[in-house]
């Protein structure tokens, strides 16, 4: 017997041990994440933002949850805080649900649940509009859980208050106020105090809608604070089932927790609580190299970190459309534009996600790229118009500061900093001066009225055409713009200006490159004679040579282009076959 | 024994700290440095002057700055308060009423003292005269981030100014069915300050014009085949259940490099009047070749006010509104209105701004009739979007100075809003009070971004300076990352819930 209750307790250790190892492996691989999970949530000192959430039932957790996810800006912390709040409710979850021994091991799962509900999100981290999400969730689970455990150690007959406590509590607990009713209704035998536990479960939020929630819609008041994954223009199913099986889970084991007590049976469950949380959790997780290296840059690009967004480039394959403008920036801080930019690569590849979720570089780092290319105008613009959806969070607020410190508007930046301020780890935040680079392209366009066009190929099609400009950093943006879209007539006009600003300088590769293309293949009326490298010109004539003789029947041009990529992707030739997209 | 009197004391000093908590009356440093200057603070109250019935103007030091703030209030009868925790002076409304009824017609004297570094600076004093009128007991705004084109939540409140109750009137999402097209509430209007009859509108999703009439909700749509659009710039009748309209084709645009960032202008606009009674409307005007738009009736209800553009030159006639745009300018006209046969008079010209190459919008008349205002800029209409924007305020019963604005020879007896008006930055929505002694304006004067609502005494053709609509929380201007939108007075509140509002969709 003592052999054998030592040997369940090994397997307990064990599993448990192998679970708190997968979770911080997760979480050691999802550091990133969590960084843009505090640098997209919004959390603003004051009233307004207060009584914004606490308008809403639930919004008092909201606003806890958008707190504590501040402290993600340091992820350790945060990630340490939210092991803090799981190892609670696994603890106060033994005691709520009564579970020994072995059966604890079941209070893996809601945790897996919660963890998976913070590493499934993918691009969604984007354009989440809930607030406090990342520990909302947990942070009202723990409340619970708190709750049960309070309840069960009072006499049964004073179920009816718990019951009748739980409906107060609808508000701040939102649907976690129906579960506890739910899991204290289930813990015991049916009697007419279960039954009315039951009555007023169906009833609460109705209840509450009337008391105090009139100025919402009913169904914003029904299974308050449940994530529902819907935006005007996206939603996802699959992003919700995190939480139908945590509530689940919390359902079934009052009522089959009993069972697992059983000698035949214990000595496995927490071999396969430890198993099934993992599996769900790997299964459910979004992992993908480019979603977390494009985080990666768009933080370094906005500390103006451009050395590393450079070195992230170059160990990049197939970098994003965003990685590839953050790229072509650091190449303006960096030096080397015209030299470097189609080696990193031009080709940029849309998202990998499972959901066909609405998320382009206008979400993930607009604002930072028409920053950088001195388009304030523009730049704040979008920052308001994905702040007004997603919040204002500290992305947005430090680039609505910087921007405003572009345009000279003190208070502004006065007002964008104080709100920062009140953030942790923001007390001495300040924007950045503006670079001379920057200041050069604000002042490099003239003023136009323009619609709502806010799209890549806006902002290519933009600076493309630049090619009058009196600015040297314009002029270089204009020639390469040109060369994506790839289009002679603007190349021919930027290539003209940039050599006149330009005079005495060496002929950058890949321009010398386009040159010779397009003398090659759409030469002026007019030729403007240039001198290039032998070298150079040798290898177009490969170049033409190799593709003729991979241009065989059944190859298409998808294939050719990979057949030539390892020895030719780094030239504007290939770019201009098989890279170029339409702009 | 010693456990119950530990006990007794530690209740005792949660008391405390609570009490302490709610109302703060610090003593006055002993000894500090003389600052000769009046103090920096936020909102800027120094001597300023404000209505009899106004909430508490609570304000602040720079955080940044200072560590904390004390400061004195001495009414004319001698009393003195002190108020101030941390770097707030925030005072209790039921204390402020009191000083506000000691004070009226004269003035609050406020010593203000900060600590910075360790040291206490004292200010000069200043002064906060009250005036014998007050103010209309509620204001209503659209709360909306200074927008673009998308937005999320709107909502329309109403605040009561003598204290800093807030409540919803409508919001955009409990009647939004259709969450991919949005939908946008605006132009909230009432009928001589009063809500029993009043309207706004409901946009894109579940769209029509809410209208009240006698407390009774209804939602119309104000589209007829033979108008440009629905209702959009409302005036109701001050006595007739008859509203004017203007029809709009608006559009934006958004400046690359400008200041000002965004372009509204109007491709169509007319003027139209919408019977409350017999749903029906009628076309004022709807000249194809010039725009009408912003009516506003005569506190009399015999005229009825508007702006019209005035004709491009020709070689501009044919050209994309978005290059002529910084061309059109609106002037100023009235038409005399009939109410037995609800005609229309002729056309007068009110204002001739173009001939000072202005545009002027928003008229508004004073209740006694005799002064007008209205927002002014270098073009366009939309001068909430215009640095060069300001209020300017007429005498119109000087008839000289009408005659010589009808022919464009001057301004007339421009009177002097030098204290209302910001330097650079928009100021725009002029209205009154409903006694005529107060002026109201939306102005993106803090930081040419935010909408704020200012207030400023007039009297006898005199504006004193300006002051910020006061917040219980001084610091709310800065975290609330809002605009207030289109600033109504009212003499009372809608009594409608948003919930009845509702039912009607």
């Amino acid at each position: 017997m003592n052999k054998k209750s030592k040997a369940s307790g090994a397997i307990l250790c064990v599993s448990l041990l192998a679970f708190i190892a997968f979770v911080a492996y997760i979480l050691h691989i999802n550091q990133e994440v969590l960084y843009t999970a505090h640098d997209r949530s919004e959390f603003v000192f004051g009233t307004p933002f207060f009584h914004t959430l606490l308008s809403k039932p639930f919004g008092l957790m909201q606003y806890v949850g958008a707190w504590l996810t501040q402290l993600f800006c340091r992820p350790a912390i945060g990630t340490g805080v939210m092991v803090v709040i799981w190892v609670l409710i696994f603890c106060v979850g033994t005691k709520a649900f009564r579970l020994q021994g072995s059966a604890s091991a079941l209070m893996l799962l809601p945790i897996a649940c919660l963890l998976t509900s913070i590493v499934d999100l993918g691009y969604w981290i984007y354009i989440y509009p809930v607030r406090g999400y990342w520990f909302s969730q947990s942070v009202g689970y723990l409340a619970m859980l708190l709750l049960l455990w309070a309840a069960r150690c009072t006499p049964r007959k004073w179920h009816l208050v718990w019951y009748l406590i739980a409906v107060c509590t609808y508000p701040v607990l939102g649907w976690f106020a129906l579960l506890f009713i739910l899991c204290l209704a289930l813990t015991e035998k049916p009697t007419w105090r279960e039954l009315i536990g039951l009555f007023l479960l169906i009833l609460t939020a109705s209840i509450w809608h009337v008391l105090l929630y009139m100025n919402l819609k009913s169904s914003d008041v029904m299974l308050a604070g449940f994530p529902r994954f819907e935006t005007p223009l996206d939603k996802s199913e699959r992003l919700s089932i995190p939480f139908w099986v945590l509530g689940a889970v919390s359902v079934l084991i009052p009522l089959y927790g009993r069972y697992l007590n059983r000698p035949k049976v214990k000595a496995f469950v927490p071999t396969l609580c430890a198993v099934a949380g993992i599996i769900f959790t790997s299964t459910l997780m979004f992992h993908d190299r480019n979603y977390t290296d494009e985080m990666r840059m768009v933080r370094l690009a906005s500390d103006d970190n451009w050395q590393e967004v450079l070195a992230m480039a170059e160990k990049s394959k197939k970098p994003t459309n965003t990685m590839v403008f953050l790229k072509n920036i650091a190449l303006i801080n960096e030096g080397g534009l015209l030299d470097r930019s189609f080696k990193l690569g031009n080709d940029g590849v849309g998202i990998n996600s499972p959901d066909s979720i609405h998320v382009t570089l206008l979400d993930i780092a607009s604002p930072l790229v028409y920053y950088n290319y001195g388009m304030m105008n523009e730049a704040i613009r979008l920052n308001f118009e994905n702040a007004i959806q997603a919040g204002f969070s500290p992305f947005y607020l430090k680039m609505l500061s910087r921007c405003a410190l572009a345009k000279g508007d003190e208070k502004l930046v006065e007002r964008y900093t104080t709100l920062l301020h009140h953030r942790p780890f923001y007390g001495n935040w300040q924007p950045a001066p503006v670079t001379e680079k920057v200041k050069e392209l604000q002042n490099c366009f003239p003023d136009e009225l323009t619609g709502v066009e806010n799209s890549e190929s806006y902002l290519i099609n933009g600076i493309s055409l630049w090619y009058e400009t009196d600015s040297k950093v314009a002029s270089e943006q204009a020639l390469l713009y040109s060369m994506l879209r790839c289009d002679s007539r603007r190349f021919w006009a930027s290539l003209r200006n940039y050599v006149k600003l330009h005079m005495d300088e060496q002929f950058p590769l890949h321009a010398m490159e386009a040159y010779i293309l397009y003398m090659d293949k759409a030469p002026e009326e007019k030729r403007m004679m240039l001198p290039v490298e032998q070298v150079v010109y040798n290898r177009y004539k490969q170049f033409w040579d190799t593709l003729e003789g991979w241009a065989k029947p059944g190859m298409t041009l998808e294939k050719v282009g990979e057949k030539m990529r390892s020895e030719w992707g780094d030239t504007y030739w290939w770019y201009n076959i098989f890279g170029r997209k339409t702009y | 024994m010693y456990l119950s009197r530990m006990k007794t004391k530690l209740l005792l000093a949660v008391a405390l700290l609570l009490l302490s908590s709610c109302v703060s009356h610090p003593d006055v440093p002993t000894s500090s440095k003389e600052a000769k200057c009046q103090p920096a603070i936020f909102p800027d109250y120094c001597d300023v002057t404000v209505p009899c019935n106004i909430a508490p103007l609570n304000f602040m030091l720079p955080a940044d700055q200072y560590e904390v703030c004390v400061a004195r209030l001495t009414t004319p009868d001698g009393q003195q308060q002190t108020y101030g925790k941390g770097v707030k002076v925030q005072i209790p409304e039921s204390e402020w009423h009191k000083m506000l009824g000691a004070s009226k017609g004269k003035s609050i004297k406020i010593e203000v003292w900060g600590k910075k570094q360790g040291e206490w600076l004292s200010f000069s004093p200043f002064e906060i005269y009250v005036a014998e009128q007050p103010i209309d007991e509620y204001l209503s705004y659209r709360l909306i981030e200074p927008s673009y084109v998308a937005w999320d939540y709107m909502e329309i409140a109403q605040r009561n100014l003598t204290s800093f109750k807030e409540t919803q009137i409508f919001n955009n999402e409990i009647t939004m069915n259709d969450k991919t097209i949005g939908q946008c509430v605006n132009c909230h209007s009432y009928q001589n300050y009063k809500t029993d009859n009043m309207l706004f509108h409901v946009r894109l999703s579940n769209a029509g014009t809410i209208i009240v009439n006698d407390g009774k909700i209804s939602k119309v749509n104000l589209k007829r085949d033979y108008t440009i659009s629905g209702g959009v710039y409302p005036s109701w009748h001050p006595t007739a259940k008859l509203i004017a309209f203007s029809t709009n084709k608006t559009r934006q645009g958004f400046h690359t490099a400008n200041p000002n960032k965004i372009e509204v202008y109007d491709l169509a606009s007319d003027l139209i009047l919408y019977d409350v009674l017999t749903d029906s409307v009628s076309v004022i005007c709807e000249d194809p070749d010039l725009l009408e738009v912003y009516p506003t009736w005569s506190p009399d209800g015999k005229y009825l006010y508007y702006c019209k553009s005035v004709p491009l030159p020709e070689e501009l006639r044919d050209k994309d509104i978005r290059s002529t745009y910084p061309k059109i300018q609106y002037n100023l006209y009235r038409r005399s209105f009939d109410m037995a046969s609800h005609n229309f008079g002729e056309e007068e010209l009110v204002y001739d701004a173009a001939s000072h190459n202005k545009s002027a919008t928003l008229p508004r008349i004073s209740p006694d009739g005799r002064y007008l205002l209205f927002a002014e800029g270098q073009y366009g209409c939309f001068h909430i979007r215009h640095n060069d924007g300001d209020i300017v305020c007429l005498q119109l019963d000087d008839a000289d100075a009408t005659l010589r604005a009808q022919i464009g020879e001057e301004t007339p007896s421009d009177i002097d809003l030098s204290k209302l008006n910001s330097q650079g930055l928009p100021d725009s929505y002029p209205t009154w009070s409903s006694n005529g002694y107060w002026i109201m304006c939306a102005s993106r004067r803090d930081d040419g971004n935010f909408c704020r609502v200012y207030f400023s005494y007039f009297n006898h053709g005199k504006a004193e300076k300006a002051f910020l609509l006061p917040q219980k929380d001084p610091e709310l201007h800065v975290s609330l990352l809002k605009s207030y939108n289109r600033p109504e007075f009212m003499v009372e509140p809608v009594k409608i819930s948003v919930n009845e509002f509702s039912r009607a969709f």
